[in-house]
C-alpha cells in the first residue's frame, strides 16, 4: 500500500473514531450540562426577586427578561443579567427590579474575578460578623430614578445611594456603573415591548 | 473605542503571560536573548491574529449552524498546526531573511498555550470577528513584551551572581513573578 | 543507542522525581500555574491531565504500528484533542463547581507539552504495558507537583487547605499568593528547592 494512501486512510480512521467518540459523549453529557445551566438560572432568579409563582421569559431585541409572576399572572417584578468591567475583569450579575422599574429588588453576583479579600467582598465579606452579605443586600431596597450612586466611609443618607466597599471603591462603582446602565435599557426595552403587546 | 479597549487590556492588563499564564513554556526557554525573544514574539503576534480569525470563521460559520461545537478543541488546534506549517512554507518562499528570523521558532508555537488560549478567550466572550483579530494582536503584543522585558533582565543574569540551585528556571520563576507583580498595577487602569 | 532492559517499574516511578514533568522537564508549566490557587483545584487539573494521559497512551501504543510517520505529530494531537474534550465535558456534567474553577485551562490540556511529549518519546515506540506505566507515573508526579503547589498556595493565601480551615483568624492571608505572582515564585522555590534535593542525593 502506498504510503499516502496509507496516510490518507489511518488519519481517515482515527477522525471517524474520535467524531463517534464525541458524538455520542455529546449526546450523554449535554442534558446535564443544560439541567445545571437551567438550576443555576432559577437559583439566580429566586435570589433577586421577590417571592412569585412562575416567570415568563420575554425576550426584546438581545435582553432576556424573566417576569416573575403570582398566580394571577400578575407581575411582581423582573429580573435580567447584568454584565461589564469591573476593576480586574469581567462582572456578570443577575439583577431584580419591581415592575415600573422605580426600584432593585436585589442583585446576586454571577462571575467576577476581583481583588481576592477585597473586591471580592461584592459576594461575600468575611469581615463583616454581622452580615457578610452587607454589600449585595444593599440593593434589595434601594430606588433607581434618576441613578443608583455610591458613597463612601459613610452610611447612604439618600434613598439611591449605597455605601462603596473600604479599600474597593473601583469594583463597588462598577458594580453600579453597570446595573444602572442596564436598568436603564431594560427599562426602555421593556416599555417598547409593553407598548407593541398592547 | 471597545477595540482599542480590548488591545490595551489584552497586552497590559490583563496580559497573557502574567495574568493567564499562557506561553510560559517559551517564555522560560527563548528568553535568553533580545534578539529572539523579538523574533519569536513577532511570530507568535502573526500566527495568533490569523488563527484569531480562521478558528472565528471554523466556530460561527461551521460548528455553531451544524450544532457540533463539541469539536470545537480538536478543530481548533488542528487548524492551528495546519496555519503554522502553512506560515512557514509561506515566510520562506517570501522571504529568506524573515524566514531565517523566525524560523526556527515558528513550529513551536504550535504547542503554545498562547495560540489556542486566545481562540477559546475570543469563544468564550463572544467576540465579533473584527475583535478577535484585534484581540489576537493586542494579546501577541503583550507576550511580546512580556518575552523582551524577560530576555533583557536574563542578560543581566547571566552576569549576576545568581544562587547555585535557582540558576536556570527557578530565577527565571522568580523574576516572573516580580514581572506579574508589577504588571499588577495595571489593574483599574481601564474602565468601559 | 543501546538497547538496555529497563525494569518495567522504572518507567512508573520515573515521573514522579527523576524525570518529573514540572521540575525537571519543565512541561505543563500553563496549567500548574493556573490552577495550582487551591489544593483541591490542583488536584483535579492533575486526575484530569492524567486521565488524558493515560488515555491517550493507550491509544496511540495501540496503534503505534499503524501510524506513517508523517502524519504522526497530526494523529497524535486529534487523539489528544479528543479525550481532553471528553474530560471537559465529564466535568462541567457531574463537577460543575470545580469545571468553573478550572474555566479554560481544561481544553488548554491538549496543548500541554507534557502529554504530546510523552506521546512523540514513548508510547509511540513502547509496548501497551510500559505506555501505560510511563503515562501513568507522568500523570501523577505532574499531579504531586500540583498538589504541593495548590497546598502552599492555598494554606498561606487563604487560610484553609482542603477547604477546612487550618490557620486561625489571626493570621493575615499572604493574598500575592493565590495571584499570578504567588505562583510564579513558589513554583520557582519549589524548583530550587527540588535542584537542591537533587544535588545533595547525587553527592550522597
Amino acid at each position: 500500500m502506498s504510503t499516502s494512501l496509507k496516510m490518507v486512510i489511518v488519519l481517515t480512521l482515527i477522525a471517524t473514531i474520535s467524531g463517534a467518540m464525541l458524538s455520542s459523549w455529546d449526546n450523554f453529557t449535554m442534558p446535564r450540562i443544560q439541567e445545571h445551566r437551567q438550576r443555576e438560572l432559577v437559583a439566580a432568579i429566586s435570589d433577586v426577586l421577590p417571592e412569585h409563582d412562575h416567570y415568563d421569559e420575554v425576550v426584546v431585541r438581545e435582553l432576556t427578561l424573566y417576569v416573575g409572576k403570582n398566580e394571577g399572572n400578575e407581575p411582581l417584578g423582573i429580573a435580567f443579567q447584568a454584565t461589564g468591567s469591573g476593576f480586574q475583569g469581567k462582572i456578570s450579575m443577575m439583577v431584580g427590579v419591581e415592575p415600573d422599574f422605580s426600584k432593585l429588588t436585589g442583585i446576586t453576583i454571577l462571575e467576577q474575578i476581583e481583588t481576592p479579600g477585597l473586591g471580592t467582598k461584592i459576594v461575600e465579606d468575611r469581615s463583616n460578623k454581622v452580615n457578610p452579605f452587607w454589600f449585595s443586600d444593599q440593593f434589595r431596597s434601594v430606588h433607581t430614578y434618576p441613578e443608583i450612586t455610591v458613597v463612601k466611609n459613610k452610611k447612604p443618607e439618600r434613598v439611591t445611594e449605597i455605601q462603596a466597599i473600604t479599600g474597593a471603591t473601583i469594583s463597588s462603582k462598577s458594580i453600579v456603573k453597570i446595573i444602572n446602565d442596564t436598568v436603564q435599557k431594560a427599562r426602555s426595552e421593556y416599555q417598547k415591548f409593553l407598548d407593541e403587546v398592547s | 473605542m471597545k477595540l482599542f479597549i480590548i488591545f490595551i487590556s489584552a497586552a497590559v492588563v490583563n496580559n497573557f503571560v502574567f495574568t493567564y499564564f499562557l506561553g510560559i513554556c517559551p517564555f522560560v526557554g527563548v528568553s535568553k536573548k533580545l534578539s529572539s525573544a523579538v523574533s519569536m514574539g513577532m511570530s507568535v503576534t502573526f500566527v495568533m491574529t490569523i488563527s484569531a480569525g480562521v478558528t472565528w470563521l471554523i466556530y460561527h460559520l461551521i460548528l455553531v449552524p451544524f450544532h457540533i461545537e463539541i469539536l470545537e478543541y480538536v478543530s481548533f488546534i488542528l487548524v492551528i498546526a495546519s496555519l503554522v506549517q502553512l506560515v512557514e512554507m509561506f515566510v520562506r518562499k517570501i522571504s529568506k531573511p524573515l524566514y531565517d528570523a523566525l524560523g526556527i521558532y515558528l513550529p513551536l508555537i504550535t504547542t503554545n498555550c498562547t495560540i489556542l488560549g486566545l481562540a477559546l478567550f475570543s469563544i468564550l466572550r463572544n467576540y465579533s470577528f473584527v475583535e478577535s483579530l484585534i484581540f489576537g494582536i493586542g494579546a501577541g503584543a503583550g507576550f511580546t513584551l512580556a518575552l523582551v522585558i524577560m530576555a533583557g533582565i536574563r542578560e543581566e543574569l547571566e552576569l549576576a551572581n545568581v544562587p547555585k540551585y535557582f540558576r536556570g528556571a527557578g530565577i527565571t520563576m522568580i523574576v516572573a513573578g516580580s514581572l506579574a507583580l508589577a504588571f499588577m498595577g495595571f489593574a483599574g487602569l481601564i474602565s468601559i | 543507542m543501546a538497547k538496555k532492559k529497563i525494569p518495567i517499574t522504572h518507567e512508573f516511578i520515573k515521573g514522579f522525581w527523576k524525570e518529573n514533568p514540572v521540575l525537571i522537564s519543565l512541561l505543563g508549566l500553563c496549567p500548574t500555574l493556573a490552577v495550582s490557587n487551591s489544593a483541591i483545584n490542583g488536584v483535579a487539573m492533575g486526575l484530569a491531565t492524567t486521565f488524558v494521559v493515560i488515555c491517550s497512551s493507550t491509544m496511540i501504543s495501540l496503534l503505534r504500528k499503524m501510524i506513517p510517520h508523517q502524519v504522526r505529530i497530526a494523529s497524535f494531537i486529534v487523539i489528544i484533542a479528543t479525550f481532553v474534550t471528553i474530560a471537559d465535558r465529564f466535568l462541567a456534567a457531574f463537577y460543575p463547581d470545580i469545571s468553573k474553577e478550572l474555566g479554560p485551562y481544561v481544553p488548554l490540556i491538549v496543548v500541554n507539552c507534557l502529554i504530546l511529549g510523552r506521546q512523540e518519546a514513548f508510547a509511540s515506540k513502547n509496548n501497551l504495558g510500559r505506555s501505560l506505566l510511563d503515562a501513568l507515573g507522568m500523570g501523577l508526579g505532574f499531579l504531586s507537583v500540583l498538589f504541593v503547589l495548590g497546598s502552599i498556595r492555598e494554606i498561606l493565601g487563604s487560610g484553609t487547605w482542603l477547604t477546612f480551615q487550618v490557620l486561625g483568624d489571626g493570621f493575615h492571608h499572604w493574598i500575592v499568593m493565590i495571584l499570578p505572582p504567588g505562583a510564579f515564585l513558589t513554583l520557582g522555590l519549589l524548583i530550587g528547592l527540588s535542584n537542591w534535593i537533587n544535588d545533595k542525593r547525587a553527592k550522597a
